[in-house]
């Protein structure tokens, strides 16, 4: 469903920029009665489906919310009860779950993109011919990772769905308005986090056009 | 510095400057003032002291290429001069609205939606009311005290970008006879 995000990455490898712009992500709400048929593990303080794929609940799902009531880690929003303890008692049951794809935290967005910054390296290194480039593309049945590397070593990031065309062109775009808004602006250090508002909405524009233009070459 | 002034000052309409050569110096001079001053209403000051210089040093090109040597009188025709022909030559395009106060007859408005050298400049939240449109402001202060038109020139965020010019009583009184009236 055209384009899922956009990374920016200085020449030292720390995230500069991040936009999600599908900021729907699938989630599932169910009612279950107990012994619960999904297994569930804490992963970095949060509650994952470990095992028991059902229903569009998948491996790897969070727990976002029980009874209504939104999870904030492992304990409810309102009253900071561990949903852990909630799950396991009989007596709340029939209980209202829902599951969703993660939200990456900030520090796991960088952490992912210094990781893609080596992994970058280490393709150009690996490759067979002399004078290879980093990784341009990344594909997986549910997006494609496109890059491009500018001759100052800004990485410009996008996801985007598979079928998703003119993404080389949404990407020198992207270069076109880091150029103008943030490089232009007295007001933003090189190799900073990018906090301009003109770079922000013109960076918009710039992906819903693109979006636009290329599902219609689908 | 002083270099940095002259060049920017070729905007003659046969030598097109590219904007992003300009924005990028604009950056710097915004830069330069910025590690100079220690609050943002300094900061201001100092771009529109800047302008200032730009604009003594434009106002005799000016009045050579675009007047043809003649002098204005009326207050009227010379801010009109400013409206279309002087901000033709510096941002390629004529200003959008000019205006007289309704309360001060001293005060008139040239309006702009989108500045030119504001065009790539987000200005942050810490830096509260700054427009760098300071800078043009005193390009306009330096041209119409020099034409003998003293006054006072700001720029606000107001509908876009606003200039706002207060004339000293002298030019009124002195319009207001000249006119007539």
């Amino acid at each position: 469903m055209g384009i899922f995000s956009v990374y920016i990455i200085n020449k030292a490898g720390g995230l500069i920029y991040q936009y999600d712009h599908i900021s729907q992500r699938p989630e599932a709400e169910k009612t279950f009665s107990y012994p619960l048929e999904l297994v569930l593990k804490l992963v970095d303080d949060k509650i994952v489906v470990a095992f028991g794929e059902r229903d569009g609940i998948k491996v790897g799902h969070t727990l976002l919310a029980v009874n209504g009531i939104s999870l904030e880690g492992r304990y409810l929003q309102t009253d900071g009860q561990d949903a852990m303890e909630i799950i396991a008692a009989p007596e709340n049951y029939p209980i209202n779950l829902k599951f969703g794809r993660t939200r990456l935290t900030t520090n796991e967005r960088i952490m992912l993109a210094s990781m893609f910054h080596s992994l970058f390296a280490i393709g150009s290194q690996l490759s067979p011919e002399h004078h290879s480039s980093g990784i341009e593309v990344l594909e997986t049945d549910g997006f494609k990772l496109q890059c491009y590397q500018t001759m100052t070593g800004i990485k410009f990031i996008v996801i985007a769905d598979p079928k998703q065309t003119g993404v080389e062109v949404l990407l020198r775009k992207m270069y076109e308005v880091y150029s103008d808004f943030a490089l232009k602006n007295p007001f933003y250090s090189l190799d900073m986090p990018i906090r301009c508002d003109l770079f922000d909405t013109n960076l918009q524009q710039v992906i819903e056009t693109s979006e636009r233009q290329g599902i219609g070459n689908v | 510095m002083i270099k940095l002034n002259h060049i920017i000052f070729y905007f003659y309409y046969l030598f097109q400057v590219n904007v992003a050569t300009f924005a990028l110096l604009f950056s710097e001079i915004v830069q330069y003032c910025q590690n100079r001053v220690y609050s943002v209403s300094e900061l201001q000051t100092k771009l529109s002291d800047m302008g200032r210089h730009v604009g003594n040093h434009y106002l005799d090109l000016l009045f050579v290429r675009e007047k043809g040597y003649r002098r204005e009188t009326k207050l009227i025709n010379m801010l009109l001069f400013i409206k279309n022909n002087f901000w033709k030559t510096l941002f390629g395009r004529e200003a959008d609205r000019l205006e007289h106060s309704n309360d001060d007859e001293r005060t008139y408005y040239i309006i702009e939606t989108e500045h030119l050298v504001n065009r790539y400049i987000s200005v942050p939240k810490d830096k509260g009311k700054l427009n760098c449109a300071a800078f043009t402001a005193g390009i306009i202060e330096a041209v119409l005290n020099g034409s003998n038109f003293p006054c006072k020139v700001t720029a606000h965020w107001h509908k876009g970008t606003t200039f706002m010019i207060e004339f000293d009583e002298s030019v009124i009184t002195r319009d207001k006879m000249v006119e007539g009236k």
